[in-house]
């Protein structure tokens, strides 16, 4: 939908989702998705949240700036600097309206992004009831395949996934430190195995590492893979083996925390009264 | 006028009181190598995280001040001195305390978090002194016992002549308490405690139980009276009890003002409170039921106003404890809009108890009689019991179960409490993990995803409810 839309149009919403390494934005509408942008946060999160609206926009063909959007929810780690938004939410929310959204069955997420993962229950409505999330150790995480792809020299890390589901035979990870899992990995290269086993055990690992936090919640069907990770094939399918159930990815898994934010966006600002109540409720406005 | 007036002034001191005291607290100002420049951004982080328009609260934080000064002077005073782990079997210590005036018994660790860490600010070194000496990080010791070992290092405290080391609830109090054996011949009197009663078995508690524990105190009061030089008073009991009694009648009328919506005064603030009764046999908590009464007074007249601290009819959450030395962790929870009516304490002061059978002739099992009676030393079950007694009494909405990775007991009872808690009452609970006393581990920023999400969680199911 890439109708030209007039200023300070009321239907217009957006979601920013700056995380550890990416930022994401999504611009709805009443009908859905007009656009959306992800780029890498960098060493200024207010930068790259400016940056990731501004592309998102441009993406949507309307002839607006942020100003003219009626109601933005900021996620992610920077989601309370944001000066722009009306609104920061958690990004655990975010990525169960935003699960929810794209399908509706799902009653279970696991994401998992460049530094931290969660897994998240909800109910019909999206709404959570139930969330674990990593603890100051980012053996769980994207981060965790960076660091064995520099060690394995994959120089995009989107090969790392191929590789490993080329593996005949996973080698065996620890799973419970990057850094010693980066050790093990040193010595196991050193003993001539298989970069394609070493690269699949690594999956293996952060998967095994991942499930066990999901386990702690009830895992019902539709299961949904979302963030950076979920593009990686062969977590997908260490994860689904180690939960005993398929994972269902969307086409764009990192947006779905910066899409659940503008639905969120939408629904503060059809149920907020009045804009005199909106500016009196908006701190970093 | 001194350079710290205006900060001991912040912390409820009078004038009067200042002068009074004025050589003891410069004595006790240069031991601790606090210093003029240190005053401005003390003064700002006690504004920052305390509610200083409470006289009450300004007076606990003055009671932890006179607990600081006693017990880094005890030594020059010609006390003896007496450490104790927290949380502890507290009778013996009150007895001791309540037999000489020449004996001070103290918990040094939380002593310096609420003064060094809530106060000055200044903990971390201390902290890196007992990492330095014998308690490396991540060694299953909660950073308290760098904080005592740290203390003593760098002579800020004095010297213990006894440690009395305790297996209540923290079960690994004693193994620090070796170190202090080990490195400087401290002699220890250990009470083998009886910490974990069989599952259903509370508020009942069995006889043999009495006994054990009884016999260990008694052997502990009989080292103490060796090592100290001194003879426990026969009436030492009794005497304890007055300021027991006085602080027991105070925490039931806050957990009633607790009751209102808005909660009339910030968790950060019940946490001054609690902990002090745990911490100090002598003029700090003395003090600090001085400032409970001035509290009360000030609560009843914001709950009469409907003035509180969260906005009215914000979810209500139990958070099992708060932290020792830096505030913000706590405060993190309200100022994700959730009011906090209960704490452990409150909720063990309110929860279902048998009385003492006060038929125990020995002082030993008089203490047993006593804290058996009292709660949390049955364990994971009692526990349980009380939060499900203070969620229908409080009206909660949920539960923060936070708890500290490196102490066993509450890592490991968190996850029971919260499996069993939402099946039995059906409300969330958040399993947490934090660190209550070191907040280098966990700073508040660390925590904010998950207590926001939990806090969302908790207005959407309350509005829900609503509709």
């Amino acid at each position: 939908m890439n109708s030209k839309s007039t200023k300070n149009d009321p239907k217009l919403f957006a979601g920013v989702d700056v995380g550890a390494a990416t930022a994401k934005a999504v611009i709805i509408g009443d009908n859905g998705i007009l656009g959306y942008a992800v780029r890498s946060t960098g060493h200024d999160v207010k930068i790259a949240a400016d940056a990731v609206m501004q592309e998102a926009l441009e993406k949507s063909g309307l002839d607006v700036d942020v100003s003219d959007l009626a109601y933005i929810v900021s996620t992610g780690y920077a989601r309370r600097t944001l000066q722009f938004a009306h609104k920061p939410i958690t990004e655990i929310i975010c990525h169960a309206k935003g699960a929810n959204f794209l399908f509706p069955d799902c009653h279970f997420i696991i994401d998992m992004g460049g530094q931290d993962s969660k897994a998240i229950e909800v109910d019909d409505e999206g709404n959570v009831v139930n969330f674990v999330m990593n603890d100051k150790c980012a053996a769980g995480t994207g981060r965790f395949l960076e660091v064995m792809a520099h060690v394995l020299d994959v120089e995009d890390i989107a090969d790392m996934g191929p590789l490993a589901l080329s593996s005949r035979h996973p080698c065996s990870i620890s799973s419970t430190c990057t850094v010693f899992a980066e050790t093990e990995v040193v010595v196991l290269r050193g003993a001539g195995k298989d970069r394609a086993d070493l690269i699949a055990g690594v999956h293996r690992a952060v998967s095994s590492r991942v499930a066990v936090m999901a386990k702690a919640l009830t895992i019902r069907p539709e299961a949904v893979f979302t963030g950076g990770v979920a593009k990686n094939a062969a977590v997908k399918k260490f994860l689904e083996e180690a939960i005993g159930m398929e994972l269902h990815v969307p086409e764009e898994p990192q947006i779905v925390g910066a899409l659940g934010a503008a639905l969120l966006a939408r629904e503060e600002a059809t149920r907020l009264p009045a804009v005199e109540t909106i500016e009196s409720e908006l701190p970093h406005r | 006028m001194a350079y710290y007036d205006e900060l001991f002034k912040l912390c409820g001191f009078e004038e009067k009181e200042i002068e009074e005291e004025r050589p003891r607290i410069e004595k006790t100002l240069a031991r601790l190598g606090i210093v003029p420049d240190d005053m401005p951004s003390a003064q700002s982080w006690v504004k920052q995280n305390h509610d200083l328009s409470l006289v009450g609260v300004r007076k606990l934080l003055g009671a932890w001040l006179k607990e600081l000064i006693d017990l880094v002077l005890a030594k020059d005073e010609g006390k003896k001195v007496v450490y104790f782990g927290f949380p502890a079997i507290l009778g013996p210590g009150l007895m001791l305390s309540a037999s000489s005036d020449d004996v001070l018994v103290s918990a040094p660790d939380m002593v310096l978090d609420h003064t060094m860490g809530q106060i000055f600010n200044k903990l971390t070194p201390i902290l890196e002194a007992g990492e330095a000496n014998g308690l490396p990080p991540g060694h299953a010791l909660c950073s308290l016992w760098q904080a005592k070992i740290g203390g003593i290092i760098k002579g800020m405290v004095p010297m213990p002549d006894l440690a009395l080391a305790s297996s209540y609830f923290c079960d690994m109090g004693s193994k620090a308490d070796d170190l202090v054996t080990a490195l400087y011949g401290v002699p220890v009197a250990y009470i083998d405690g009886v910490m974990d009663s069989r599952w259903g078995e509370y508020p009942r508690y069995l006889p043999q139980r009495v006994s054990y524990l009884g016999a260990q105190i008694n052997q502990a009061l009989k080292k103490s009276e060796e090592v100290l030089g001194i003879e426990v008073a026969p009436d030492a009991w009794e005497k304890s009890q007055i300021d027991s009694r006085g602080y027991i009648n105070n925490l039931l009328k806050l957990l009633d003002l607790m009751r209102a919506d808005p909660v009339p005064i910030s968790v950060v603030e019940l946490e001054l409170l609690e902990a002090l009764s745990g911490s100090s046999t002598g003029r700090g908590i003395r003090e600090g039921i001085k400032a409970m009464n001035i509290l009360i007074s000030e609560l009843e007249e914001r709950v009469k106003a409907g003035k509180g601290v969260t906005e009215k009819g914000a979810p209500r959450v139990m958070m099992a404890s708060g932290h020792t030395s830096d505030p913000r962790v706590t405060s993190l929870v309200e100022d994700a809009g959730l009011a906090v009516p209960l704490t452990m304490v409150l909720a063990q002061v309110g929860g279902p108890k048998h009385p003492p059978k006060k038929t125990y002739s020995t002082p030993g099992e008089t203490i047993a009689d006593h804290e058996l009676a009292s709660g949390p030393v049955h364990g994971t079950d009692a526990m349980i019991k009380m939060f499900q007694s203070g969620a229908k009494v409080m009206k909660l909405d949920g539960f923060i179960a936070n708890y500290l990775f490196n102490c066993r007991p509450a890592s490991l009872t968190s996850h029971t409490q919260k499996e069993y808690l939402e099946r039995t009452t059906g409300l969330p609970v958040l399993a947490l993990e934090t660190d209550n006393f070191d907040s280098r581990t966990y700073s508040a920023e660390s925590l904010r995803t998950k207590v926001e999400t939990f806090a969302y969680m908790l207005k959407k199911r309350k509005e829900a409810s609503r509709n």
